[in-house]
């Protein structure tokens, strides 16, 4: 899943520069490396991706959170955006939508 | 107020038949008639419910009205001369000189019946209706009053009426909000036909727009917009000091808009773009001007518009790899249009479902009246759109279903009281959204269905074994809607419904969608059909097993998820989904399709199947995508083949079945 999206993202020219097994290590990472953009699962082990997103926004309210969701998450997309993700992708994922989204986030 | 005693119909007929031919308007006629009649037919029904009320004598009288004119525009004199004589008794009960009484009010219905059979025949050229004079003679009876023989027509209705009737009809009852006026300026968005979840497409626009200004009004609202299941046109006012264009680029920034449109509302200040594809904008606002468009016309563009996706997807393919910049451009601009094209025409063949349903009211009240039960009907949801030619094959078989629980469900009054219930009956015709699916439910508060006596019926018949001692819903949905048990069984002998249900559970298969039964002894039964809200193309996902691909329709398919470890669980010796908080049975397709090779847990992945409220876990080799894809019916639906529902054409050409989701729950 990651890998997935981190290779969609690499093959446009991106450049990962961290990944993050769950939520707190991702805001963890954030605050650490302070990525131009962040993807971010809604489920995940330990902190979900929410919570995540909440405490990034906290941390950095410019920061640019793109969640990746699956269909019939519509609640739970609601939510991370009112969290303060921009904008969201949803699986199965096609690269050009990824892309899109990335630009409209970055934009 | 002229009165125009010159405005006989035959006099108006002369004048029309030299001008108009009018053959040409028969059909127009017979559609806006339609319209009046269940104008008058909701009229009477409130009027019965409430005789006080003095609007639906105001209704009637303008319906009855509209119709003598345009009967006599028609030429259609005995009509035009019964609608006549209707409306000077209306006459009477609007200035408070005639009283209702139940007698009234029935030879009110009687009258309103042989209207609409004078109205048919009269443009077949069958003459008039037998009962046209009976009928009359029983209004005038009950009336007692004299009829006048000349028409009394003012002038400038009359004029009115006739002048307006090749035209415009009214627009759908509103159900959200009037944006047309209000503070700031109207945005009109309208989604691209493939947005992936456009609740929440809709409501980053939202979002969007009140980083703007203030977003006053949202229609629909904004908690309905939200839970959208399928690509929507919605519209919201704000107040913002921002310019038309630079509000128009930030909506469309938001992703996945096909249209957005700017105005004050009514008309002023209008401007609207069109992504990127050079279209032409072509707004489509509330107060729109209709025009009355053959339904087989409509058949045929779905039918070209069907063919020209599957080559959209054929060409994409073709060109995908070639590297020509200006082909890609050309290609992506073509298939944006052919979407748009699509959607355009899905959404021209969308009818309101009360354009059908209006006439249930009317067959439930005789229905009762004749089996001399009390019932409350009500219909719900009436606004849910539904493909016409969709809504039109489900008539007969809701009909079937209120004739069903006004006659079997419902008990009489006694019987009611003595169980403790009040003596009315409570029906209940519910249309509602469910993803891509439209819900339609019919719900009584009757007697439900006798198990026990199904039971030992199907046991005498064979249909199920003699060890069982109890049906739930679905076996006994099964025994009842099959075609041996129904006909084999008396209706009135089995305190129930029974007969015709296997009809409606077929009727309903071959529209692509399901029939799900729930009765509780005592307290009613409830019946959903859920369908497809549109029959020709239907968004799928496309799962691969074995090498071969399947299309699952999005109906039924409530999200989908990678194979893990963690999510897959054995319990009690079986394989079991583990989904947040739920557990759900899981099966493989390769098994049920007793395909070739072995899942691979390292790649599978996992469709979540529903169907109300049953779930579950589909494994499949590989998801492939999401995708239109134009629904082939097979001619007839074989033993081997009852796992598939149709068949489609893939983007590569190749074709797919699709499953029969339901089947597999």
């Amino acid at each position: 899943m990651r890998t997935m999206v981190g290779d969609i993202l690499q093959q446009a020219g991106f450049e990962v520069i961290g990944e993050a097994e769950t939520g707190s290590q991702a805001v963890e990472k954030y605050k650490q490396l302070r990525p131009d953009l962040v993807t971010m699962d809604i489920v995940m082990p330990d902190m979900g991706g929410i919570d995540a997103v909440r405490e990034i926004t906290k941390f950095d309210p410019k920061a640019k959170v793109l969640m990746c969701s699956a269909m019939g998450q519509q609640a739970l997309v609601v939510e991370a955006i009112q969290a303060g993700a921009k904008d969201f992708v949803v699986k199965p994922f096609q690269p050009s939508r990824v892309l899109e989204a990335v630009q409209r986030v970055l934009g | 107020m002229r009165l125009c005693s010159a405005c006989s119909a035959e006099h108006q007929a002369d004048a029309l038949s030299r001008g108009v031919d009018s053959q040409r308007y028969a059909e127009l006629f017979r559609s806006e008639s339609r319209e009046q009649l269940s104008a008058i037919n909701r009229a009477l029904l409130e009027l019965e419910a409430a005789p006080e009320g003095r609007e639906p004598v105001h209704v009637l009288f303008r319906a009855v009205h509209s119709l003598k004119g345009m009967s006599a525009t028609m030429g259609y004199a005995a009509v035009a001369a019964f609608a006549h004589e209707l409306e000077t008794l209306l006459e009477r009960l609007r200035t408070g000189d005639q009283v209702i009484s139940a007698e009234l009010m029935d030879a009110l219905f009687a009258a309103a019946d042989v209207l609409e059979g004078g109205i048919d025949r009269a443009v077949d050229g069958a003459g008039d209706p037998p009962r046209l004079t009976e009928v009359l003679e029983q209004l005038r009876h009950v009336a007692g009053g004299r009829s006048t023989p000349e028409f009394r027509a003012k002038t400038d209705e009359f004029s009115n009426a006739a002048g307006g009737f090749p035209g415009e009809s009214a627009g759908t009852p509103a159900a959200a909000p009037n944006l047309d006026e209000g503070p700031g300026v109207l945005v009109r968005v309208r989604q691209r036909p493939d947005t992936m979840l456009p609740g929440v497409r809709a409501f980053l626009v939202i979002q969007k727009a009140r980083g703007l200004g203030d977003v006053v009004a949202v229609s629909p609202q904004l908690s309905e917009l939200q839970a959208a299941e399928v690509p929507q046109a919605f519209a919201f006012r704000l107040v913002t000091a921002m310019s038309v264009s630079d509000i128009e680029s930030a909506i469309i920034a938001t992703g996945d808009v096909e249209h957005v449109e700017v105005s004050a509302g009514r008309g002023r200040q209008r401007s609207a773009v069109q992504m990127s594809t050079g279209e032409e904008a072509a707004p489509v606002s509330k107060g729109a001007r209709h025009v009355r468009i053959e339904l087989a016309r409509l058949d045929t563009l779905m039918n070209l518009i069907g063919e020209l996706v599957i080559n959209r997807g054929r060409l994409m393919q073709l060109t995908a790899g070639n590297g020509d910049p200006a082909l890609d451009e050309v290609m992506t601009q073509t298939a944006r249009l052919v979407g748009s094209l699509q959607s355009e025409i899905m959404a021209s063949r969308m009818v309101p479902v009360w354009q059908v349903f209006d006439r249930f009211p009317r067959l439930v009240r005789d229905a009762a009246r004749q089996l001399h039960k009390e019932i409350e009907f009500q219909v719900e949801g009436k606004e849910i759109e539904l493909d016409r030619s969709l809504l039109d094959e489900i008539g007969e078989p809701v009909v079937h279903l209120l004739r069903n629980a006004v006659d079997h469900g419902i008990e009489a009054p006694e019987v009611r009281e003595a169980h403790g219930k009040p003596r009315t009956g409570h029906l209940t015709l519910t249309a509602s959204r469910e993803r891509s699916a439209v819900l339609v439910r019919v719900r009584d508060d009757g007697r439900g269905i006798d198990r026990s006596r199904v039971l030992s019926r199907a046991q005498e018949l064979g249909m199920v074994g003699g060890d069982v001692t109890q049906l739930d819903d679905e076996m006994l949905f099964r025994v009842i809607a099959s075609a041996g048990f129904s006909t084999a069984v008396v209706v009135s002998d089995l305190s129930g419904r029974g007969v015709g249900i296997d009809a409606v559970q077929a009727r309903v298969r071959q529209l692509g969608g399901v029939v799900e039964l729930e009765s509780v002894p005592g307290e009613g039964t409830t019946i959903t059909l859920r369908l497809p809200q549109t029959l020709a193309i239907v968004r799928a996902v496309l799962a691969q097993v074995g090498g071969e691909r399947y299309a699952l329709p999005l109906t039924h398919v409530r999200e989908t998820l990678a194979w893990s470890d963690g999510a897959v669980q054995h319990v009690q010796g079986r394989e079991v989904l583990v989904l947040r908080d739920e557990v759900l049975p899981l099966m493989h397709l390769r098994q049920v399709l007793r395909a070739p090779g072995e899942d691979d847990p390292e790649t599978a992945d996992i469709i979540v199947l529903e169907r109300g409220n049953r779930r579950a876990g589909l494994v499949v080799d590989e998801l492939t995508g999401q995708q239109d894809i134009v629904v082939k019916q097979f001619d007839a639906v074989r033993d081997g083949l009852a796992l598939f529902s149709g068949a489609t054409i893939l983007a590569d050409g190749r074709p797919a079945l699709i499953v029969d989701v339901g089947s597999l729950l």
